[in-house]
């Protein structure tokens, strides 16, 4: 069998924090316990913590992962040991055929060199050759919308356009593997665009893409895979929906509380019919949102809400207890409640659930979770737009003698 | 120890596969910095002749009138023979020696192989290098200097004048990466050097212990061979040039592979 092209088994990256020694004084201790052989590569000294422990993964044609994890997890170690910029303390990385990465995109850019002279260092940097690059050069500069501006220092250049100009040579450098760190943070809403479709290309094409982002619609929709990496170790390695579901299950209740303190949101779980996790649904499936929560105090009346996002923010549906005019008496302590859909009707795409507790009168939000819990929606459905109408098709055809309905389900009714 | 063999010679290959793939690389960066030097200088490459030749005034004016010595040959062409050589090797060091930090940003954040960093630095040397050889060329025909056939023997000279070269400048760049010492003490050492190679005057002048030690310096037969082959149509000394042939290959050797070796260091610790 044909080993994949990514391959990342038991990964070890030892740090150290602080500063190291970079004088000559302390060259000579250095050296004196290198020679003794005191320096074992495997133990912890003083300083040092593990960046990465014991990570492994493998992907193949066709793949992509996607890498989410909080800050400081471990996530862009991860990629500077696929790109080869750092090297593993224990394990091993193996990256076949030429990397393309899409990390600082524009790092070889120097200021007092055009932008013309830029593409061919960074190309070159990038391991293209001088002739490849004269060829896709017009391209490049067409994709980065730069063309007017191609023989002007880009250190007169805006952060946008550079932006774009390193995205478009790495765009162009046709990898065998793609890894890519966070670049939808560049550029407007139509590059960002631009960008997803070029991976996509890719992807279909066939090649393997290594992916890590904040942005969990974006992993939800380009990843065949997901790992979730917490404090340098793999906590969870799935589906895309189940990685992100886990990460927003075990992620504590946020840098700033998005709740009053009366009353929170806990968790929310996505289940199927028979109360198991559903990580993609299907779009005639079965859908109940369970909302945890817990109160520090007896709270009168409550209301839940609950609202469906499509990934681009169109507002798909939302529904609270108080327009479905049902009245909780009181909630205290912890405890769940179902949102019950026996048949979710959307297209598939990638969606996002807001959820909220809110006081009686639906003025003063207890708890709200704004586009929190992402989940896709599968369907062999071809269907266009947002939702699946019930619906059939009928052919009236007036002929001579007889006028029949035809019902194209294939039943002819009379 | 076969193992160590293996290792050695995994190294190598990926040395040599590593070059092949970047080659254009190279071209890039030396370009890059050649285009960074002379665009906003009015002189431009006329740099690289002026230095060695304010130089050869200042010499001439001492070693002529305030010291006269016989070097054999008219002084201002001695001078500036080994002014253009040495200034090759120093030129090639000072920039050598910062060409992975005052890169930082590739170093930390693309992969290439990290050897073209100081190697831009020595090719861009190169270049003045072969500019200011005009200025002795005209010196050369203004004494009436003929060139004969030792002359064939000169490229065999810079091979091993840029080997050697390329050795220190390996080694150097990796030491200021890890220890900023080291660029001050460079200038140090490289300002005694320049004196303990027989740059304005000839070395063997010196003599008694001190001069033996001297000839230690690979400098020295890779200067005099330039004369030798250039000015004095005659074979370098054979036994001091093979010396100084064998001393660069070995150290540009070891430097090479030491440098490949301690390349996945450097992101973290530059």
């Amino acid at each position: 069998m044909e080993r994949a092209p990514i391959v990342f088994e038991s990964v070890w990256k030892k740090f150290r924090r602080g500063e190291r020694h970079d004088s000559l004084r302390d060259l000579i201790p250095s050296i004196v316990r290198r020679v003794s052989g005191r320096a074992v590569r495997d133990e912890l000294v003083d300083q040092e913590f593990w960046a990465v422990r014991d990570v492994s993964f493998s992907v193949g044609a066709g793949e992509a992962l996607g890498i989410i994890g909080p800050n400081g997890a471990g996530k862009s170690t991860i990629l500077k040991l696929l790109t080869r910029i750092l090297k593993p303390t224990r394990g091993r990385c193996e990256v076949r055929g030429r990397a393309g990465a899409l990390i600082e995109v524009a790092a070889g850019f120097h200021p007092d060199l055009t932008g013309r002279e830029n593409v061919f260092l960074q190309g070159a940097l990038m391991g293209m050759k001088q002739a490849e690059i004269g060829r896709k050069f017009d391209e490049i500069v067409e994709f980065a919308g730069v063309s007017e501006f191609i023989d002007t220092p880009v250190k007169r250049y805006s952060s946008g356009m550079n932006a774009r100009l390193g995205f478009a040579i790495a765009a162009h450098l046709d990898p065998d593997v793609l890894i890519i760190d966070e670049v939808l943070s560049v550029g407007d809403a139509r590059f960002q665009e631009r960008c997803l479709e070029r991976m996509r290309e890719l992807r279909r094409r066939g090649t393997p893409l290594v992916f890590v982002s904040h942005n969990l619609l974006a992993v939800l929709e380009l990843c065949t895979r997901a790992l979730l990496i917490e404090r340098g170790r793999v906590r969870f390695d799935g589906t895309p929906a189940a990685t992100i579901q886990e990460y927003r299950s075990a992620r504590p209740s946020g840098d700033e509380p998005s709740h009053d303190g009366d009353a929170r949101i806990t968790g929310v779980q996505l289940l199927d019919q028979r109360g198991r996790p559903a990580h993609a649904i299907e779009t005639d499936g079965w859908l109940t949102v369970r909302i945890h929560y817990e109160t520090s105090r007896p709270i009168d009346r409550p209301h839940f809400g609950v609202d469906v996002v499509r990934g681009d923010g169109v507002h798909c549906y939302g529904t609270n207890t108080r327009i479905d005019r049902l009245e909780i008496a009181e909630i205290d302590g912890a405890g769940h409640v179902d949102l019950v859909i026996p048949r979710l009707c959307l297209l598939p795409g990638c969606y996002s659930l807001s959820v909220a507790i809110q006081d009686t009168h639906g003025v003063r939000p207890h708890d709200v979770q704004y586009q929190a819990y992402p989940f896709a929606v599968t369907s062999e459905r071809r269907d266009l737009g947002l939702v699946y109408l019930e619906h059939r098709w009928q052919l009236n055809q007036l002929s001579v003698g007889q006028s029949s309905v035809v019902n194209l389900n294939g039943v002819a009714t009379r | 120890m076969t193992n160590r063999h293996s290792q050695l010679a995994a190294d190598v290959c990926e040395i040599v596969g590593e070059q092949r793939e970047y080659r254009e690389l190279l071209v890039r960066l030396t370009a890059r910095d050649l285009l960074l030097r002379y665009k906003q200088t009015v002189m431009g490459v006329g740099w690289a002749m002026f230095m060695p030749l304010v130089n050869t005034a200042v010499f001439s004016l001492i070693f002529m009138r305030v010291a006269p010595i016989d070097a054999g040959l008219p002084y201002p062409v001695f001078a500036y023979c080994g002014l253009l050589a040495w200034n090759f090797f120093a030129a090639s060091q000072r920039f050598a020696v910062v060409s992975l930090t005052s890169n930082t940003n590739l170093v930390t954040k693309v992969y290439c192989p990290r050897e073209m960093f100081p190697f831009s630095a020595i090719a861009v040397s190169l270049v003045d290098f072969a500019v200011g050889s005009l200025v002795l060329a005209g010196l050369m025909a203004y004494y009436r200097i003929g060139v004969g056939w030792p002359l064939l023997l000169l490229p065999v000279v810079v091979v091993v004048h840029v080997a050697f070269t390329t050795a220190v400048a390996l080694l150097l760049a990796m030491a200021n990466l890890f220890y900023r010492d080291v660029k001050y003490l460079f200038e140090i050492v490289l300002t005694v050097w320049m004196f303990a190679s027989s740059v304005v005057y000839p070395i063997d002048r010196v003599g008694g212990r001190l001069g033996a030690l001297l000839m230690l310096n690979p400098m020295t037969p890779i200067i005099d061979a330039y004369r030798a082959t250039l000015l004095r149509q005659e074979l370098p000394a054979a036994a001091p040039f093979a010396y100084a042939a064998v001393v660069a290959m070995a150290m540009l050797a070891v430097a090479w592979v030491s440098f490949h070796r301690a390349e996945f260091q450097f992101a973290e610790n530059i």
